[in-house]
Protein backbone atom coordinates (compact mmCIF):
# COMPACT_ATOMS: atom_id res chain seq x y z
CA UNK A 1 0.00 0.00 0.00
CA UNK A 2 1.47 3.19 -0.68
CA UNK A 3 1.62 6.62 1.01
CA UNK A 4 0.20 8.61 -1.07
CA UNK A 5 -2.99 9.30 -3.33
CA UNK A 6 -3.15 8.36 -6.66
CA UNK A 7 -6.51 9.58 -8.71
CA UNK A 8 -7.72 6.48 -8.22
CA UNK A 9 -7.17 5.28 -4.30
CA UNK A 10 -6.42 6.89 -1.41
CA UNK A 11 -3.00 6.75 -0.14
CA UNK A 12 -2.26 4.95 3.50
CA UNK A 13 -1.93 8.47 5.12
CA UNK A 14 -4.90 9.53 3.96
CA UNK A 15 -6.92 6.57 4.78
CA UNK A 16 -5.18 6.35 8.21
CA UNK A 17 -5.95 10.04 8.54
CA UNK A 18 -9.84 9.83 7.34
CA UNK A 19 -10.35 6.33 10.13
CA UNK A 20 -8.62 8.16 12.70
CA UNK A 21 -10.78 11.03 12.96
CA UNK A 22 -14.01 9.43 12.36
CA UNK A 23 -12.93 6.97 15.84
CA UNK A 24 -12.19 10.30 17.63
CA UNK A 25 -15.42 12.31 16.55
CA UNK A 26 -17.26 9.46 18.19
CA UNK A 27 -15.24 9.23 20.86
CA UNK A 28 -16.14 12.89 21.25
CA UNK A 29 -19.82 13.07 20.72
CA UNK A 30 -19.46 9.62 23.54
CA UNK A 31 -17.80 12.45 25.88
CA UNK A 32 -19.85 14.96 25.05
CA UNK A 33 -23.04 12.84 25.85
CA UNK A 34 -21.78 11.45 28.99
CA UNK A 35 -20.09 14.96 30.47
CA UNK A 36 -23.68 16.20 29.96
CA UNK A 37 -25.22 13.86 32.12
CA UNK A 38 -23.59 14.79 35.07
CA UNK A 39 -23.83 17.77 37.84
CA UNK A 40 -20.80 19.66 37.84
CA UNK A 41 -17.80 17.77 39.67
CA UNK A 42 -15.00 16.34 39.57
CA UNK A 43 -16.21 13.26 36.81
CA UNK A 44 -17.67 16.59 34.95
CA UNK A 45 -14.52 18.29 34.44
CA UNK A 46 -12.83 15.23 33.96
CA UNK A 47 -14.28 14.23 30.63
CA UNK A 48 -14.62 17.76 29.20
CA UNK A 49 -10.56 17.88 29.58
CA UNK A 50 -10.88 14.69 27.84
CA UNK A 51 -13.39 16.05 25.31
CA UNK A 52 -11.20 19.22 24.72
CA UNK A 53 -7.81 17.59 24.53
CA UNK A 54 -9.05 15.31 21.45
CA UNK A 55 -10.81 18.08 20.23
CA UNK A 56 -7.59 19.84 19.42
CA UNK A 57 -6.05 16.08 18.35
CA UNK A 58 -8.77 16.49 15.83
CA UNK A 59 -7.69 19.80 14.49
CA UNK A 60 -4.50 19.08 14.77
CA UNK A 61 -5.16 16.30 12.73
CA UNK A 62 -7.61 17.98 10.36
CA UNK A 63 -4.87 20.46 9.32
CA UNK A 64 -2.25 17.52 8.52
CA UNK A 65 -4.89 16.31 6.24
CA UNK A 66 -5.24 19.17 4.63
CA UNK A 67 -1.65 19.64 3.96
CA UNK A 68 -1.35 16.81 2.55
CA UNK A 69 -4.26 16.80 0.24
CA UNK A 70 -3.43 20.00 -0.89
CA UNK A 71 -0.35 18.81 -1.85
CA UNK A 72 -1.25 15.29 -3.39
CA UNK A 73 -3.41 14.00 -6.07
CA UNK A 74 -7.15 13.32 -5.33
CA UNK A 75 -9.17 10.79 -6.30
CA UNK A 76 -11.72 11.05 -8.91
CA UNK A 77 -15.29 11.13 -9.12
CA UNK A 78 -17.05 8.59 -11.45
CA UNK A 79 -18.03 9.55 -14.29
CA UNK A 80 -20.98 8.47 -14.80
CA UNK A 81 -21.99 10.81 -11.42
CA UNK A 82 -25.26 13.18 -12.81
CA UNK A 83 -23.87 16.85 -12.45
CA UNK A 84 -26.32 16.98 -8.93
CA UNK A 85 -24.73 14.11 -7.55
CA UNK A 86 -21.03 15.61 -8.21
CA UNK A 87 -22.25 19.08 -6.58
CA UNK A 88 -23.37 17.25 -4.00
CA UNK A 89 -20.82 15.04 -3.04
CA UNK A 90 -18.46 18.60 -3.39
CA UNK A 91 -19.95 20.66 -1.16
CA UNK A 92 -20.33 17.41 1.27
CA UNK A 93 -17.04 16.94 1.25
CA UNK A 94 -16.20 20.66 1.51
CA UNK A 95 -18.31 20.85 4.82
CA UNK A 96 -17.03 17.83 6.40
CA UNK A 97 -13.38 19.76 5.82
CA UNK A 98 -14.73 23.07 7.09
CA UNK A 99 -16.26 21.45 10.29
CA UNK A 100 -13.50 19.51 11.01
CA UNK A 101 -12.04 23.03 12.17
CA UNK A 102 -15.04 24.75 12.78
CA UNK A 103 -16.19 22.80 15.62
CA UNK A 104 -12.54 22.37 17.60
CA UNK A 105 -11.99 26.09 17.19
CA UNK A 106 -15.81 26.80 18.33
CA UNK A 107 -15.07 24.47 21.48
CA UNK A 108 -12.10 26.48 21.92
CA UNK A 109 -13.22 30.02 21.93
CA UNK A 110 -15.95 28.40 23.91
CA UNK A 111 -13.81 27.50 26.68
CA UNK A 112 -11.73 30.68 26.49
CA UNK A 113 -14.97 32.74 26.55
CA UNK A 114 -16.13 30.87 29.99
CA UNK A 115 -12.74 31.34 31.35
CA UNK A 116 -11.62 27.76 31.40
CA UNK A 117 -8.31 27.55 29.37
CA UNK A 118 -7.61 24.56 27.29
CA UNK A 119 -5.10 22.24 27.69
CA UNK A 120 -3.61 19.12 25.58
CA UNK A 121 -3.80 15.97 27.83
CA UNK A 122 -2.13 17.84 30.83
CA UNK A 123 0.73 18.39 29.00
CA UNK A 124 0.60 21.58 27.67
CA UNK A 125 -1.88 24.79 27.89
CA UNK A 126 -3.40 26.33 24.98
CA UNK A 127 -3.62 30.32 24.82
CA UNK A 128 -6.68 31.80 25.14
CA UNK A 129 -8.64 32.57 21.77
CA UNK A 130 -11.18 35.36 22.92
CA UNK A 131 -11.19 37.21 26.08
CA UNK A 132 -13.60 35.74 28.71
CA UNK A 133 -17.50 37.22 28.18
CA UNK A 134 -20.19 35.41 29.27
CA UNK A 135 -22.82 36.81 26.43
CA UNK A 136 -19.84 35.47 23.57
CA UNK A 137 -19.50 32.03 25.73
CA UNK A 138 -23.31 31.59 25.42
CA UNK A 139 -23.33 32.00 21.93
CA UNK A 140 -20.53 29.90 21.49
CA UNK A 141 -21.85 27.13 23.21
CA UNK A 142 -24.98 27.17 20.82
CA UNK A 143 -22.74 27.31 17.80
CA UNK A 144 -21.09 24.50 18.99
CA UNK A 145 -23.41 22.78 19.26
CA UNK A 146 -25.54 23.16 15.83
CA UNK A 147 -22.40 22.36 14.36
CA UNK A 148 -22.71 19.50 16.24
CA UNK A 149 -26.18 19.03 14.68
CA UNK A 150 -24.73 19.66 11.09
CA UNK A 151 -22.05 17.85 11.59
CA UNK A 152 -24.20 14.67 12.34
CA UNK A 153 -26.26 15.79 9.07
CA UNK A 154 -23.32 15.82 6.77
CA UNK A 155 -21.92 12.75 8.03
CA UNK A 156 -25.24 10.88 7.74
CA UNK A 157 -25.48 11.97 4.08
CA UNK A 158 -21.38 11.53 3.35
CA UNK A 159 -22.09 7.66 4.80
CA UNK A 160 -24.68 7.47 2.67
CA UNK A 161 -23.32 8.81 -0.64
CA UNK A 162 -20.14 6.22 0.16
CA UNK A 163 -22.60 2.76 0.67
CA UNK A 164 -24.82 4.16 -2.48
CA UNK A 165 -21.53 3.70 -4.24
CA UNK A 166 -20.82 0.67 -3.03
CA UNK A 167 -24.32 -1.28 -3.00
CA UNK A 168 -25.89 0.54 -5.73
CA UNK A 169 -24.23 1.65 -8.34
CA UNK A 170 -21.30 -1.27 -7.29
CA UNK A 171 -17.97 0.68 -8.03
CA UNK A 172 -14.68 1.67 -5.88
CA UNK A 173 -15.69 4.84 -3.96
CA UNK A 174 -16.19 3.44 -0.64
CA UNK A 175 -13.20 0.44 -1.31
CA UNK A 176 -10.70 3.31 -2.07
CA UNK A 177 -10.74 4.70 1.20
CA UNK A 178 -10.16 1.32 2.76
CA UNK A 179 -7.10 -0.66 3.31
CA UNK A 180 -7.37 -4.16 1.58
CA UNK A 181 -7.00 -4.27 -2.31
CA UNK A 182 -9.76 -2.94 -4.54
CA UNK A 183 -11.55 -5.37 -6.68
CA UNK A 184 -10.91 -5.93 -9.82
CA UNK A 185 -13.56 -4.18 -11.25
CA UNK A 186 -11.89 -0.75 -11.06
CA UNK A 187 -12.88 3.04 -10.48
CA UNK A 188 -16.28 3.57 -13.22
CA UNK A 189 -16.02 6.85 -14.91
CA UNK B 1 22.64 77.57 102.28
CA UNK B 2 19.52 76.46 102.91
CA UNK B 3 17.97 77.60 99.28
CA UNK B 4 20.91 76.31 97.28
CA UNK B 5 20.73 73.40 99.04
CA UNK B 6 16.56 73.40 98.60
CA UNK B 7 17.67 74.47 94.59
CA UNK B 8 19.82 71.46 94.74
CA UNK B 9 17.07 68.94 95.67
CA UNK B 10 14.62 70.63 92.69
CA UNK B 11 17.41 70.19 90.23
CA UNK B 12 18.20 66.45 91.39
CA UNK B 13 14.43 65.59 91.36
CA UNK B 14 14.46 67.18 87.82
CA UNK B 15 17.51 65.39 86.31
CA UNK B 16 16.45 61.90 88.38
CA UNK B 17 12.62 62.48 86.62
CA UNK B 18 14.15 63.19 83.15
CA UNK B 19 16.12 60.27 83.10
CA UNK B 20 13.29 57.88 84.56
CA UNK B 21 11.87 58.68 81.50
CA UNK B 22 14.41 58.71 78.86
CA UNK B 23 15.08 55.64 80.37
CA UNK B 24 11.57 54.05 80.45
CA UNK B 25 11.41 55.37 77.08
CA UNK B 26 14.03 53.83 75.58
CA UNK B 27 13.24 50.56 77.58
CA UNK B 28 9.96 50.68 76.05
CA UNK B 29 11.52 51.07 72.50
CA UNK B 30 14.03 47.83 72.89
CA UNK B 31 10.66 46.42 73.96
CA UNK B 32 9.05 46.99 71.15
CA UNK B 33 11.95 47.08 68.66
CA UNK B 34 13.42 50.15 68.66
CA UNK B 35 11.10 52.35 66.36
CA UNK B 36 7.37 52.89 66.60
CA UNK B 37 5.44 50.95 64.57
CA UNK B 38 2.37 52.18 62.10
CA UNK B 39 -1.12 50.60 62.11
CA UNK B 40 -2.13 49.73 58.63
CA UNK B 41 -5.39 48.80 57.20
CA UNK B 42 -6.45 47.27 53.80
CA UNK B 43 -7.90 50.09 51.25
CA UNK B 44 -10.36 48.12 49.78
CA UNK B 45 -10.40 49.62 46.66
CA UNK B 46 -7.05 48.56 45.94
CA UNK B 47 -6.40 45.28 47.29
CA UNK B 48 -6.16 42.17 45.48
CA UNK B 49 -6.32 38.83 46.47
CA UNK B 50 -5.85 35.97 43.44
CA UNK B 51 -5.16 32.12 43.49
CA UNK B 52 -4.67 30.04 40.91
CA UNK B 53 -4.66 26.42 40.44
CA UNK B 54 -4.30 23.66 37.89
CA UNK B 55 -6.89 22.01 36.45
CA UNK B 56 -6.50 19.15 33.42
CA UNK B 57 -3.05 20.66 33.09
CA UNK B 58 -4.81 24.28 32.43
CA UNK B 59 -4.26 27.41 34.90
CA UNK B 60 -7.46 28.87 36.28
CA UNK B 61 -7.31 32.27 38.39
CA UNK B 62 -10.19 33.71 41.37
CA UNK B 63 -10.01 36.17 43.07
CA UNK B 64 -11.48 37.00 47.07
CA UNK B 65 -13.10 39.99 46.64
CA UNK B 66 -13.89 40.48 50.78
CA UNK B 67 -11.33 40.12 53.03
CA UNK B 68 -9.88 42.41 56.03
CA UNK B 69 -6.03 43.40 56.76
CA UNK B 70 -4.22 44.61 59.70
CA UNK B 71 -1.02 45.26 59.64
CA UNK B 72 1.22 46.91 62.29
CA UNK B 73 4.62 47.27 60.88
CA UNK B 74 7.72 49.16 60.23
CA UNK B 75 10.75 47.86 58.51
CA UNK B 76 13.05 48.86 61.48
CA UNK B 77 11.07 47.34 64.09
CA UNK B 78 10.37 43.81 62.55
CA UNK B 79 9.84 41.89 66.21
CA UNK B 80 6.97 44.40 67.47
CA UNK B 81 5.36 43.94 63.82
CA UNK B 82 2.13 41.82 62.98
CA UNK B 83 0.15 40.73 60.33
CA UNK B 84 -3.88 39.40 60.46
CA UNK B 85 -5.79 38.35 57.45
CA UNK B 86 -9.46 37.80 57.58
CA UNK B 87 -10.64 36.15 54.10
CA UNK B 88 -14.45 35.88 53.73
CA UNK B 89 -14.32 32.16 51.86
CA UNK B 90 -17.78 33.44 50.25
CA UNK B 91 -16.23 35.88 48.24
CA UNK B 92 -14.23 33.81 46.35
CA UNK B 93 -15.06 34.53 42.52
CA UNK B 94 -13.23 32.41 39.40
CA UNK B 95 -15.72 34.86 36.78
CA UNK B 96 -17.57 31.55 36.45
CA UNK B 97 -20.88 30.72 38.86
CA UNK B 98 -20.98 26.94 38.38
CA UNK B 99 -16.86 26.85 38.83
CA UNK B 100 -17.44 28.93 42.51
CA UNK B 101 -20.30 26.93 43.80
CA UNK B 102 -18.34 24.25 43.28
CA UNK B 103 -15.40 26.19 44.99
CA UNK B 104 -17.79 26.90 48.16
CA UNK B 105 -19.13 23.62 48.28
CA UNK B 106 -18.56 21.06 51.07
CA UNK B 107 -16.01 19.11 49.66
CA UNK B 108 -14.04 22.34 48.51
CA UNK B 109 -14.22 25.27 51.11
CA UNK B 110 -17.04 24.31 53.05
CA UNK B 111 -17.75 28.08 53.02
CA UNK B 112 -21.00 27.28 55.20
CA UNK B 113 -18.96 25.63 57.94
CA UNK B 114 -16.23 27.35 57.72
CA UNK B 115 -17.18 31.30 56.41
CA UNK B 116 -13.69 32.31 56.98
CA UNK B 117 -9.87 31.99 56.72
CA UNK B 118 -7.04 33.38 58.90
CA UNK B 119 -3.82 34.62 58.40
CA UNK B 120 -1.88 35.35 61.53
CA UNK B 121 2.05 36.28 61.33
CA UNK B 122 3.97 37.97 64.02
CA UNK B 123 7.44 36.61 63.14
CA UNK B 124 9.12 38.64 60.15
CA UNK B 125 12.44 38.10 58.78
CA UNK B 126 14.23 40.12 56.15
CA UNK B 127 15.28 38.50 53.17
CA UNK B 128 17.07 38.86 50.08
CA UNK B 129 14.29 40.31 47.91
CA UNK B 130 12.12 42.17 51.12
CA UNK B 131 10.80 40.84 54.34
CA UNK B 132 8.97 36.80 54.97
CA UNK B 133 6.53 36.72 57.51
CA UNK B 134 5.86 33.59 59.01
CA UNK B 135 2.66 32.83 60.75
CA UNK B 136 -0.96 30.22 60.92
CA UNK B 137 -2.87 30.12 58.01
CA UNK B 138 -6.52 28.79 59.61
CA UNK B 139 -8.51 27.21 55.88
CA UNK B 140 -11.47 25.22 56.47
CA UNK B 141 -10.74 24.16 60.14
CA UNK B 142 -7.04 23.21 59.78
CA UNK B 143 -4.09 25.21 61.39
CA UNK B 144 -0.57 25.32 59.63
CA UNK B 145 2.59 27.24 59.57
CA UNK B 146 2.84 29.09 56.10
CA UNK B 147 5.58 31.03 55.38
CA UNK B 148 4.55 34.19 53.11
CA UNK B 149 7.61 36.37 51.40
CA UNK B 150 6.48 40.05 50.92
CA UNK B 151 7.44 43.09 49.17
CA UNK B 152 7.05 46.53 51.24
CA UNK B 153 7.14 50.40 50.46
CA UNK B 154 5.68 52.75 52.04
CA UNK B 155 5.02 56.79 51.03
CA UNK B 156 3.59 59.78 52.08
CA UNK B 157 0.14 60.45 49.77
CA UNK B 158 -1.94 63.79 50.61
CA UNK B 159 -0.38 63.90 54.29
CA UNK B 160 -0.98 60.37 54.81
CA UNK B 161 1.14 57.66 55.66
CA UNK B 162 0.15 54.56 53.21
CA UNK B 163 2.08 51.32 52.39
CA UNK B 164 2.16 48.55 49.47
CA UNK B 165 2.45 45.54 50.52
CA UNK B 166 2.66 42.28 47.51
CA UNK B 167 3.54 38.78 47.10
CA UNK B 168 3.08 35.00 46.60
CA UNK B 169 2.76 31.96 48.18
CA UNK B 170 2.02 28.39 46.99
CA UNK B 171 -0.10 26.36 49.56
CA UNK B 172 -0.92 22.67 48.96
CA UNK B 173 -4.93 22.88 48.88
CA UNK B 174 -4.84 19.17 50.78
CA UNK B 175 -2.71 19.92 53.81
CA UNK B 176 -6.49 22.04 54.34
CA UNK B 177 -8.58 19.52 53.52
CA UNK B 178 -9.52 21.47 50.39
CA UNK B 179 -10.28 18.60 48.43
CA UNK B 180 -12.68 15.72 50.19
CA UNK B 181 -14.45 12.65 47.86
CA UNK B 182 -13.59 12.42 44.34
CA UNK B 183 -11.31 16.01 44.84
CA UNK B 184 -8.64 14.47 46.88
CA UNK B 185 -7.15 13.50 43.25
CA UNK B 186 -4.70 15.72 42.44
CA UNK B 187 -4.19 14.58 38.94
CA UNK B 188 -7.51 16.99 37.56
CA UNK B 189 -7.23 19.30 40.08
CA UNK B 190 -3.60 20.10 41.09
CA UNK B 191 -2.62 20.18 44.88
CA UNK B 192 -0.55 23.41 44.49
CA UNK B 193 -2.47 26.77 44.82
CA UNK B 194 -0.73 29.61 44.00
CA UNK B 195 -1.59 32.77 46.19
CA UNK B 196 -0.56 36.24 45.29
CA UNK B 197 -1.30 39.49 46.83
CA UNK B 198 -0.85 43.34 46.16
CA UNK B 199 -2.44 45.63 48.77
CA UNK B 200 -2.63 49.47 49.51
CA UNK B 201 -2.84 50.41 53.09
CA UNK B 202 -3.45 53.17 54.67
CA UNK B 203 -2.32 54.04 58.33
CA UNK B 204 -5.37 54.58 60.94
CA UNK B 205 -5.29 54.91 64.43
CA UNK B 206 -4.75 51.72 66.37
Amino acid sequence: MVMRNTTERWGALSQLLHWLIVVLIIVQVTLAEMADELPAGMKKLTLLARHKSFGITILGLALLRLAWRLRNPTPLLPGTLKPYERALARITHLMLYVLLFAMPLSGWMMSSARGFPVSWFGLFQLPDLVPKNKALYEALLTTHGTLAAVLAAVVALHAAGALKHHFIHKDDVLRRMLPFPSTTSGVKR
Amino acid sequence: MRRGRRASWTARWRVATATGIAASAWLCAFASGTAPVAHYVLDPAKGSLEFNFDQAGAQNKGKFTRFQVSFDFSPDSLAASRLEVTVEMNSANTGDQERDDTLRGADLFAVAKFPQAHFSASQFTRTAGGFEALGKLTLRGVTRDVRVPFTFRNATENGVAVGYMSGKTTLRRLDFGVGQGDWKATDQLGNDVGVSFALRLTAAAR
